[in-house]
């Protein structure tokens, strides 16, 4: 175990030693680490502050119901009972004088209202179902739809189903961006260790002649990958967080323009050590691929 | 300690560097493999450490048959067996220390345990002012110390040395031949291929000559 523990500890330390004798060549490959993560990276933060100004929004579905003006108090009552069953989250009732009011509010459509001789609102009930499964919400609403004295029925959730279609799609090419970086990532990372393992062929050699085990030669170089893929991911969050200060001022004048307070919010301490966790591992299985191939050839050419 | 049982080396293309070798080197033995170039000596030594695996025969070391070995347990072979080179197979990246700390690292040494055995291998070959030079700044003769340093440094119980002063000057030679000679006094078994006679005269010992990839006569 010791001895264990002491290898691995040689290993680093000559992983460090490595990497800092090429300190250009260490810094581009992390560049180019950096960039290549950087985009999913960047298309997964932009996602995340979209998904929290979507959940600003009324997430939970709401149909609306509105009544005849013909509508008899028996069959209003008939209705007020129908949205108190099960299926009913809560519903709230809305006369038009009330609506009428809510519009007058509004300042830009006082001038409209202005004109009125007499209030075209029907009178109203906002209803939250239960559910919020697509099917279901159309079910609702049709069978409210054929109470007598409802004049039309009003599901509210079209807006809110294709801008979460939309962020599906959104997360999806995220997930797919990252697969596809994630083998750039292991290609760099194989292709710059490769260079490395023909630099010390003479090394591996004379290693192997002398007692070398194939894991104690593979060892520096995996650190190696991995220390390479770590920086990488430091590189990422470099170019992101300069891509951040340079959006922060456009981004939050477009929101004061909405009114809103929306701003540009960093990544959460657990995004981001499970990126670096990441990049390192993947920076690791590049130089695992490379080194392994590398150390079949030395061997058959030997 | 080692022995050769109707051992054959055929290289792809069809050379046969060895044909039915049949010897046995007892453990403590000094033993000089002697014949012209080519004749199969390093070869013969190439398969006695598991570089080269026999085409038919058996080559056994302390009782392992070394053709048969797994890749998995060639590296604890070697690592009881120090390896001198005639080309040194030195590392150039780092000095004269560090270049004896490798075997040590390999096995797994403490640090401060293998600085000190390291020191007392360098002192012993004569290098101890020179441990942080570059081997590139060594003359032959001191880079061949240093090679030897490396194949003793972890006290291996057999030491093999494939012409280990043919590219030196005769007083290199001897130098190194009087080390050897210590070696062999303090119980390490050696096998060294040469065409030193001068050495060979000095030191005594058994010589196996080689004709053509078949053993001649044993001296």
């Amino acid at each position: 175990m010791i001895s264990w523990l002491r290898h691995q500890k040689h290993a680093f330390n000559a992983a460090l030693r490595r990497l800092s004798a090429h300190p250009v060549a260490t810094l581009l490959t992390a560049l180019a680490m950096g960039v290549a993560i950087s985009l999913p990276g960047g298309l997964y933060l932009g996602l995340g502050h979209l998904e929290r100004l979507a959940g600003d929004l009324p997430a939970q579905p709401e149909i609306s119901i509105f009544l005849d003006a013909s509508a008899s108090t028996a069959q209003k009552q008939r209705i007020a009972a129908r949205l108190k069953q099960a299926d009913i989250a809560g519903a709230r009732y809305v006369p038009k004088d009330d609506a009428l009011a809510a519009l007058n509010a509004a300042h830009d459509l006082a001038d409209i209202t202005a004109g009125l001789t007499q209030n075209p609102l029907p009178d109203a009930w906002v209803v939250r179902p239960q559910t919020t499964s697509r099917m279901e919400l159309v079910r609702i609403a049709a069978d409210l739809g054929t109470l007598p004295g409802v004049a039309e029925t009003h599901l509210d959730s079209q807006w809110a189903d294709r801008l979460h279609a939309a962020l599906d799609i959104g997360r999806t090419s995220v997930w797919l961006l990252t697969g596809l970086f994630a083998i750039a990532l292991v290609a760099i990372s194989g292709n710059a260790i490769r260079a490395q393992v023909l630099v010390r062929r003479d090394e591996i050699l004379v290693s192997r002649l002398i007692g070398a085990t194939d894991r104690h030669i593979r060892r520096p170089f995996l650190y190696v990958g991995a220390l390479q893929g770590l920086l990488g991911g430091l590189a990422a969050g470099g170019v992101l967080a300069v891509a951040g200060v340079i959006l922060r001022a456009p981004v939050e004048r477009l929101a004061g323009l909405y009114g809103s307070a929306f701003h540009l919010q960093p990544p959460s301490a657990i995004e981001i050590v499970a990126v670096l966790g990441l990049t390192a591992l993947l920076g690791w299985l590049g130089a695992w691929l490379s080194v392994t191939r590398a150390l079949h050839q030395v061997e058959t050419t030997r | 300690m080692i022995s050769f049982s109707q051992v054959t080396k055929r290289y792809p293309g069809g050379h046969e560097a060895l044909s039915g070798a049949n010897f046995a080197i007892e453990k403590g033995e000094l033993v000089f493999l002697v014949g012209h170039s080519g004749a199969g000596k390093s070869t013969l030594l190439k398969l006695i450490a598991a570089i080269e695996r026999p085409t038919s025969g058996v080559v056994s070391v302390s009782g392992q048959n070394v053709g048969r070995l797994s890749h998995h347990a060639v590296p604890y072979l070697r690592r009881n067996i120090g390896l001198v080179f005639q080309d040194h197979k030195l590392l150039f990246d780092r000095n004269v220390i560090e270049n004896v700390l490798l075997p040590l690292d390999i096995a797994g040494f403490d640090r401060r345990e293998a600085l000190k055995r390291a020191r007392a291998v360098i002192d012993k070959v004569g290098l101890l002012k020179r441990e942080k030079a570059n081997p590139v700044s060594l003359s032959g003769g001191e880079q061949q110390r240093l090679c030897i340093a490396r194949a003793l440094v972890s006290r291996p119980a057999l030491l093999l040395a494939d012409e280990p002063t043919g590219n030196l000057d005769a007083g290199y030679a001897a130098d190194i031949m009087t080390m050897f000679r210590d070696f062999h006094q303090v119980g390490t078994t050696l096998v060294i291929a040469t065409h030193d006679d001068r050495a060979i005269a000095a030191l005594g010992g058994r010589t196996l000559r080689l004709d053509h990839g078949k053993i001649e006569a044993a001296a």
